[in-house]
């Protein structure tokens, strides 16, 4: 686990370690910590828009210490996803950096242009996705740790739940047709187990596009057969 | 009221009138919840309006202040010229942004908007030559040059010494345009002194008379 002050000192020394300027995005409990959601956190996700640069920091890390790891399961199905993290293991946290995707989750360019914050760390820029889509991206993963921080946000900010609507809509697009099916159980969970103020309109909406993704992937299996 | 809630209630830019429409108290009542507010640290930033209204920004992400100021913020701060910043906080960490370094920026993002803006900084200058160093490392020598040049239409200004503007003037530049197609119908002149083409004509400028 590090605090906020810590993840700053990982971050200035990637930086220093970088010869050109990298940008990525963080996603997770680190990208909590930017906003004062959360006090400590065990990973630093971050998702990089092409290869290259995420080598680059994978170097870094690797020449400040890190280590890299394969044998870790970070989700359900983890064997059979084709866009795993790289994982950057230190002593104290570990750097889950990923490419284009998350799991079951394409990192837009609407989520690029919803960034709120840009943290300039010499040659490492950092920028934080909104709140909303940290939602987003937590109801990619099946962890108990991921609903307790998406609960949290809910808790303390006003979520423009329109937002999460359309991104669900967007990933559909993006041909992640399942994304919205696991976002509608997840807010379904958060609003019934955790207690959630997860607006109706907004599962009775997530509900219809589910609904219309799982005729649309049964018709198709039915045509394959 | 829970705070929290009342800050959910009212984000966003607000006045003290709205405020007092938006709960349905008096303006004093209004202020009192701003006041409020602003201890819990949820008041971001305090703003004027026209006719010198306060306007403020009210969030429910809790304002905590780490790392030093970033380009945009910078740019906002010492500029008469706003603009649009991309993000709501912006930070640089382990060093303090110069202004110096933030015209370079500037000029950089071939934006302009953000150029015309950074005329501002140039009243701000302490070091001429880092500005030098800085623009002739990056090749805009020539073009941070003629926005001096273009700055001081509009803004009192210190001289830069001779021997910078020299340095300036003969520094070599990738291409010409300080945004790509763009040239100035009234400001021939500085172009051709500095052998670049300027993106603004004159009335671009009265942005900063108003």
């Amino acid at each position: 686990m590090i605090t906020f002050q810590q993840q700053i000192e990982f971050f200035n020394i990637v930086g220093k370690e970088l010869n050109e300027k990298v940008e990525c995005v963080a996603i997770g409990g680190n990208a909590m910590m930017f906003y004062g959601f959360k006090k400590l956190t065990k990973d630093v996700d971050l998702v990089f828009t092409n290869r290259e640069d995420l080598n680059k920091v994978k170097k870094a890390l690797y020449d400040s210490g890190f280590e890299e790891k394969t044998n870790i399961k970070i989700f359900k199905n983890y064997e059979v996803i084709d866009t795993k993290p790289i994982m950057m293991e230190g002593k104290e946290t570990r750097f889950d950096l990923f490419c284009k995707e998350i799991i079951c989750f394409k990192m837009s360019d609407s989520i690029i242009n919803r960034v709120k914050e840009s943290h300039e760390f010499g040659n490492f820029i950092i920028k934080v996705v909104s709140p909303e889509d940290i939602i987003l991206l937590k109801s990619a993963t099946e962890r108990i740790k991921d609903r307790e921080d998406a609960l949290e946000i809910i808790k303390n900010y006003n979520v423009n739940w329109k937002v999460i609507i359309e991104e669900a809509l967007h990933q559909t697009e993006l041909d992640k047709p399942l994304f919205v099916v696991f976002l509608y159980e997840f807010l379904l969970e958060l609003k019934e187990d955790f207690k959630a103020d997860v607006p109706d309109n907004v599962l009775k909406e997530l509900l219809k596009m589910s609904k219309k993704e799982m005729v649309k992937r049964f018709k198709k299996k039915k045509i394959v057969k | 009221m829970d705070i929290l809630e009342l800050a959910k209630k009212i984000e966003g830019l607000q006045t003290a009138s709205t405020v007092s429409k938006i709960l349905n108290v008096n303006k004093n009542t209004a202020i009192n919840y701003i006041s409020l507010l602003r201890k819990n640290g949820y008041v971001k930033e305090t703003s004027y309006g026209s006719r010198k209204i306060r306007m403020y920004k009210i969030s429910t992400l809790k304002k905590e202040d780490y790392g030093n100021p970033g380009f945009y913020e910078i740019l906002d701060k010492n500029s008469k010229v706003k603009i649009y910043s991309l993000y709501e906080k912006d930070k640089i960490y382990g060093k303090e942004l110069s202004i110096e370094e933030a015209i370079i920026r500037a000029v950089k993002t071939e934006e302009f908007r953000v150029i015309l803006a950074s005329l501002g900084l140039f009243a701000k200058v302490k070091n001429w030559v880092k500005l030098s160093d800085y623009a002739n490392k990056e090749n805009i020598g020539r073009k941070v040059g003629a926005l001096y040049d273009v700055a001081r239409i509009i803004i009192k200004l210190k001289r830069i010494d001779k021997r910078t503007r020299n340095k300036l003037l003969n520094s070599q530049v990738k291409n010409k345009f300080i945004i790509q197609k763009i040239k100035s119908k009234d400001l021939k002149g500085i172009e051709k002194i500095w052998n670049v083409y300027i993106p603004f004509n004159k009335s671009d400028l009265e942005a900063y008379k108003e």
